[in-house]
């Protein structure tokens, strides 16, 4: 068996030959010579990809467009030559074959100038010359290519209505793929359904194969995202439509049962009130369910209408599980030789499966899902690696398998790490996906991480010129900074450099900052000695952070930043002094404490964070605590704090609280100049009777 | 003379319970029918009643039962009708439609160009086949690439039959090859198919049954099913299935009750239970 | 915490983990992930006086499923080479994921009220929760947090460590300073074996914090 890059080379070689004879045909004088060109091109070409291709380059279809043209004008003189009109149905069905799942050919043929005259063909009165023309016409409408089809206009409209109401399949097939192609804005949405379209769309439900399938297609389009349009239709007719729908997911054709499908999530999607009964919404997951075992591209699609069906639904995960969607998911996925598309699809779906739910995710792991799962992070489809990073990162939401230690083994940690360098965005994101939350492990096998290379490929990919990698590379480096040990925060922290970090803190994304903030905030947490790190370069991190909380743009950003100060305010006396410098404004500028504005920010979150801080700053047993205290209320910040006394989240007053009661202490017990000139025996014994005190 | 034995004169292999059913059609036909309602009825029945040991059901008492259950002609014809457009006897359905005035759910015009096509593989003139096939709608292959590439793959074990090595040899790389590439399933059948001539004696090499008549019959029966999607109607006739749950039923029911089953299908007689 | 072996430990539910980490607002930050407690668990019996030093700390938390869980570690355990470590789920009383009314573990609405009217703080709630297990009430803005805890494996040894994780914890937990109390039931242990944490700072001087997200 000669490998298959030989053979194509040698199977352009031997073809060229054979196709320029064909085309040379074409040209004859010789009608009859032309007419079996035409049928031998035709037959050449369908089914054929290569061929198409060929013939594409020669220039076929120009020509195979010029023919037609010339017999559309000839049959316009003389009806009744059926020799010319079996030359246009030939050279229609050459087109349409070229149309067919082939962008190139679609181009080709309207750059041919070939649409009008196929348009043309619909209204001749030869039946035979009007499903061809009307074939050739719908594959270019299953283009995204062809032109868009202008509803708002009136003739157009009447033209579609009157495809829609030909007694041919082929052209009320074709007004329906029309619709589906072009129709995008509510707007062409409400014309349609005005028009009457889905009353007629409706009635072809009840058709043949075809009309119901073109049928099922263009409702789906014309109720996507269009509340409106689905409540006039399910109400209409006392809801028969919507039940000849339902009906029809049980259809004995796949493809139909596919479609149908696809229209009833559509309809749940878009209205979230209608499809609420249980019996329907379980004939729907296990028709799903059943149809990912068809052998063509309804299984392959069937996965996706699935993830379609379920994603956000936590309702919707739970029944699929019920109806055992993990196990029948993952004995798809057992089987040998998967195209891309369906391998894709299936882990697309177990991961929208495992997205909510832990009783998904331990099915997920109690089966050997994730060895497949882990294989394909390397497969040689770019759709596929990226489609298996997602599946692993919903799965590794499991908090009881990350604090178990389940994710980080050499196994898994090895073709992650290796996918960071994948040539595809979207696989590099996915794979930052994983490892941000494989990385939140409980037991000490984050070195198993950093051995294998990972923290070297995150720093790179956080100068990434690509704002979602460097925010990726970022999250994981702070999951990867929770809770971490000092050694491995050490090691992060070279590669990383203090010069970096604070030029991510002011990086231009928004998002990017607060990943950044966050992770010198877990950075500065545990041991105490940590607290030096945003000293480093004379404290570059701490006036970024302080930078970034003076024109923070949104309130997670203040709430990350805030609690790197809070944090950096628990160690010595030098550093409560230095947070408390990035609060307060320089006395020149004027402006008042950004501090203020958290306080009075409408996020509970925020307003907790800044809380903490001065709680922090103000705790009653370090020295300096006084002279802060003094400072923040000349800054208006215990005034401020004062006027939380009855904050409505009970957090901010519960803290607002202990702040209230430190201030007191400080104010009542100890008096700011007897304190500093106590020797240090009488402070302590100060101390204890405060001590004492406030144990009664 | 009653609408089904007209099979007797026109039927061919494939009746296999109409033709040889007892005494007439007719009744070989309503006993296939009227058995399946009453095994599920009695299915129900028995289950209703929760009964703990075996009931044992008398010849009598069953022959009464399926003498109560109502099938109209109608239906009984309808079923004859679909499958022999299915099957493709046109012949015979047209006969069938004017006797017994059952109009098929198909024009029977298309039904002969159908069987042109399956006949056409039968025979070996692929090439052929496709042709017609691209002449009664060109979207049927260029959207069933399986299809497709099982017509080219029958194209290319003819060619093998025919001894035509080097055209073999070509045809597999210059049509072939291609669609391999494109998905992987075709490409183990393909190298598997071209393994045909490795073998000097092919009867007796391992992929040998792709010369089989059988591995024509499997590529027809796959292009006649795509024939009638494409026409909006069933690949498979309804009688086959209608068996397949007479099959289960009745094993159901052996778990429950002895009574007087058919064991042949092609002569649908019951035979008394074993007591 | 373990308690000695009475019986082997039957298999446990599993809650549903939607969203770990720090997604929602925190209703106390005090019992935010990666927060640290230490205290000890009384396991005196009839025999001997004798309590464990513990340490715990949250790894996950869940609002919108009021689901909290995190790690217990029992430091002086006389018949362990090692301090021995557990996994625990915690199910939070918000009255709408769960109530008062544990339903399952062995543990009956007497049981469960039997152990809540330990904790001072459940008192003005008893009457209610005596009628429907406190599913009318709004403990949104209560400053005590009622939990269940589940220990679900152990993490450092293996189950033949001579220590049972069969039964679990009701606890109540201070918004205002971090202390937690438990009480440990299983029918077939001793009875109100007492756990008494409170919040650390880990040498440092207020309150510091990590927090991590999910993807």
């Amino acid at each position: 068996m000669p490998t298959a890059t030989s053979t194509t080379a040698t199977a352009t070689n031997t073809s060229t030959t054979a196709t320029s004879g064909i085309l040379h045909r074409l040209f004859s004088t010789d009608q009859d010579v032309k007419l079996k060109a035409l049928r031998q091109l035709k037959n050449q070409i369908i089914g054929n990809r290569t061929k198409k291709l060929s013939f594409l380059k020669l220039g076929a279809v120009p020509s195979v467009a010029a023919i037609l043209a010339e017999a559309v004008l000839a049959d316009d003189g003389d009806r009744n030559n059926s020799f010319n009109k079996n030359v246009i149905v030939q050279s229609a069905a050459v087109l349409g074959s070229f149309a067919c799942g082939f962008d190139a050919g679609v181009q080709a043929v309207l750059a041919a100038g070939a649409f009008p005259d196929l348009l043309r063909l619909l209204s001749n009165l030869d039946e035979k010359v009007v499903d061809a023309g009307a074939r050739s016409v719908k594959m270019i409408y299953q283009s995204k290519l062809a032109p868009k089809y202008d509803f708002l206009q009136e003739k157009n409209m009447e033209f579609l209505l009157s495809l829609l109401n030909s007694e041919s399949e082929t052209v009320s097939g074709l007004g329906a793929s029309i619709i589906t192609h072009s129709c995008k804005t509510s707007v062409e949405q409400k014309i349609l359904f005005d028009a009457g379209v889905l009353k007629k769309l409706s009635s072809l439900l009840e058709g043949s194969l075809s009309q119901k399938d073109s049928s099922l297609e263009s409702l789906a389009t014309i109720f996507k995202d269009n509340p409106e349009v689905v409540l006039k239709f399910v109400g209409s007719e006392s809801g028969r439509a919507l039940s000849s729908i339902i009906e029809l997911v049980k259809d004995k054709f796949a493809r139909t049962r596919l479609l149908a499908s696809l229209c009833l999530i559509v309809i749940r999607n878009t209205s979230p009130c209608y499809l609420q009964d249980i019996a329907v919404k379980t004939k729907l997951v296990n028709t799903l369910l059943e149809l990912l075992g068809d052998p063509g591209q309804v299984g392959d699609e069937a996965s996706f209408a699935l993830s379609s069906l379920i994603v956000q639904k936590e309702d919707m995960q739970k029944l699929a599980f019920e109806n055992n969607a993990i196990d029948k998911l993952y004995c798809h996925l057992q089987k040998d030789s998967l195209n891309p598309r369906r391998f894709e699809g299936i882990l697309l779906a177990l991961a929208d499966m495992c997205s909510k739910l832990e009783c998904c995710r331990s099915r997920f792991l109690s089966s050997q899902v994730l060895n497949s799962v882990v294989d394909a992070v390397a497969h040689d489809s770019a759709d596929v690696r990226s489609a298996a990073c997602i599946c692993f990162k919903s799965v590794a939401r499991s908090i009881q398998n990350l604090s178990a230690g389940s994710f980080l083994t050499e196994a898994v940690v090895i073709p992650l790490v290796r996918v960071l360098d994948d040539p595809s965005t979207s696989v590099q994101v996915a794979a930052l996906g994983v490892i941000s939350n494989i990385v939140v492990d409980f037991t000490a096998r984050r070195s198993i991480f950093i051995k294998c290379g990972g923290v070297k490929q995150l720093v790179q990919l956080s100068k990434s010129m690509d704002a979602a990698i460097r925010l990726n590379a970022l999250w994981a480096l702070r999951n990867l900074m929770f809770q971490a040990e000092s050694k491995c925060k050490e090691g992060v922290f070279m590669e990383l450099t203090a010069s970096l970090l604070a030029s991510l803190i002011c990086d231009p994304e928004p998002f990017v900052q607060e990943q950044a903030l966050a992770l010198v905030r877990n950075l500065v947490d545990g041991c105490i000695s940590s607290v030096e790190y945003v000293f480093a370069e004379d404290g570059i991190i701490l006036d970024a952070v302080g930078r970034q909380l003076q024109s923070a743009l949104k309130a997670e950003i203040g709430i990350q930043g805030m609690y790197v100060l809070s944090n950096v305010a628990t160690g010595e006396e030098f550093h409560k002094e230095a947070v408390l410098n990035q609060l307060i404004p320089h006395a020149e500028t004027g402006s008042q404490a950004y501090i203020i504005k958290f306080l009075q920010s409408n996020d509970s979150r925020l307003r907790t964070a800044a809380v903490w801080t001065v709680v922090n700053l103000t705790n009653s047993l370090s020295p300096g605590a006084v002279d802060r205290l003094e400072i923040l209320r000349g800054a208006g910040i215990v005034s401020q704090i004062n006027n939380m006394q009855n904050d409505p989240c009970l957090d901010v007053k519960l803290r607002v609280k202990t702040a209230l009661g430190q201030f007191k202490t400080l104010d009542t017990c100890l008096s700011h100049t007897f304190l500093w000139r106590l020797p240090l025996a009488g402070y302590i014994t100060l101390l204890s009777f405060f001590f004492a005190i406030k144990a009664v | 003379m009653v609408d089904i034995n007209l099979k007797k004169k026109e039927g061919k292999r494939n009746y296999l319970v109409f033709r040889e059913s007892e005494i007439n059609g007719n009744e070989g036909g309503d006993a296939l029918m009227s058995l399946f309602w009453i095994v599920i009825r009695q299915l129900a029945e028995i289950e209703a009643t929760m009964a703990t040991s075996k009931k044992v059901i008398t010849r009598e008492e069953w022959e009464k039962k399926l003498n109560d259950v109502m099938i109209r002609k109608e239906d009984m014809n309808k079923l004859v009708m679909n499958f022999l457009v299915t099957e493709g006897y046109v012949d015979a359905a047209e006969k069938f439609r004017m006797e017994s005035g059952t109009e098929p759910d198909i024009d029977l015009a298309t039904i002969t160009d159908r069987m042109a096509v399956k006949k056409a593989v039968q025979c070996g003139n692929v090439e052929d086949a496709i042709e017609k096939v691209n002449d009664l709608n060109p979207e049927i292959l260029d959207t069933n690439p399986q299809l497709f590439f099982h017509l080219q793959q029958q194209r290319l074990i003819e060619l093998i039959r025919n001894g035509k090595v080097e055209e073999a040899l070509e045809f597999a790389q210059e049509e072939l090859a291609p669609r391999g590439e494109e998905n992987q399933s075709f490409l183990e059948e393909l190298e598997k198919t071209v393994a045909l001539l490795a073998f000097e004696d092919v009867s007796n090499c391992p992929v040998g049954d792709l010369l089989d008549i059988s591995q024509r019959l499997k590529t027809a029966s796959e292009v006649n099913a795509a024939i009638l999607t494409s026409q909006s109607h069933e690949k498979d006739p309804k009688l086959p299935s209608l068996l397949k749950m007479l099959i289960w039923a009745q094993s159901q029911l052996d778990e429950k009750a002895a009574y007087p089953r058919i064991n042949d299908l092609s002569t649908a007689t019951l035979e008394d239970p074993a007591v | 915490m373990p308690v000695r072996v009475a019986e082997s430990s039957a298999p446990s539910q599993v809650p549903e983990a939607a969203n770990p980490g720090q997604t929602s607002p925190q209703a106390c930050t005090l019992l935010s992930v990666g927060q640290a407690f230490s205290g000890t668990q009384n396991v005196s019996s009839l025999q001997k006086e004798e309590a464990w030093r513990v340490n715990v700390r949250i790894q996950g938390c869940d609002l919108e499923h009021g689901y909290l869980c995190g790690t217990m570690e029992a430091l002086n355990v006389p018949m362990a080479d090692t301090p021995v470590v557990t996994f625990w789920e915690g199910e939070i009383v918000d009255t709408k994921n769960y109530t008062f009314f544990t339903d399952k573990w062995e543990a009956t609405s007497e049981e469960d009220i039997k152990h809540w009217t330990k904790f001072p703080s459940f008192s003005p709630l008893l009457n209610q929760v005596e009628v429907d297990g406190g599913k009318s009430l709004d403990l949104s803005n209560y400053p005590h947090i009622f939990m269940r805890w589940k220990e679900q494996y152990f993490v450092n040894v293996g189950t033949d460590c001579g220590l049972t994780i069969a039964g679990f914890y009701y606890v109540c937990f201070s918004c205002s300073d971090g202390s937690i109390n438990g009480y440990y039931y299983d029918p077939n242990s001793s009875p109100f074996q007492k756990l008494e944490l409170k919040s650390t700072n880990e040498g440092r001087s207020g309150f510091s914090s990590s927090s991590y997200e999910l993807q």
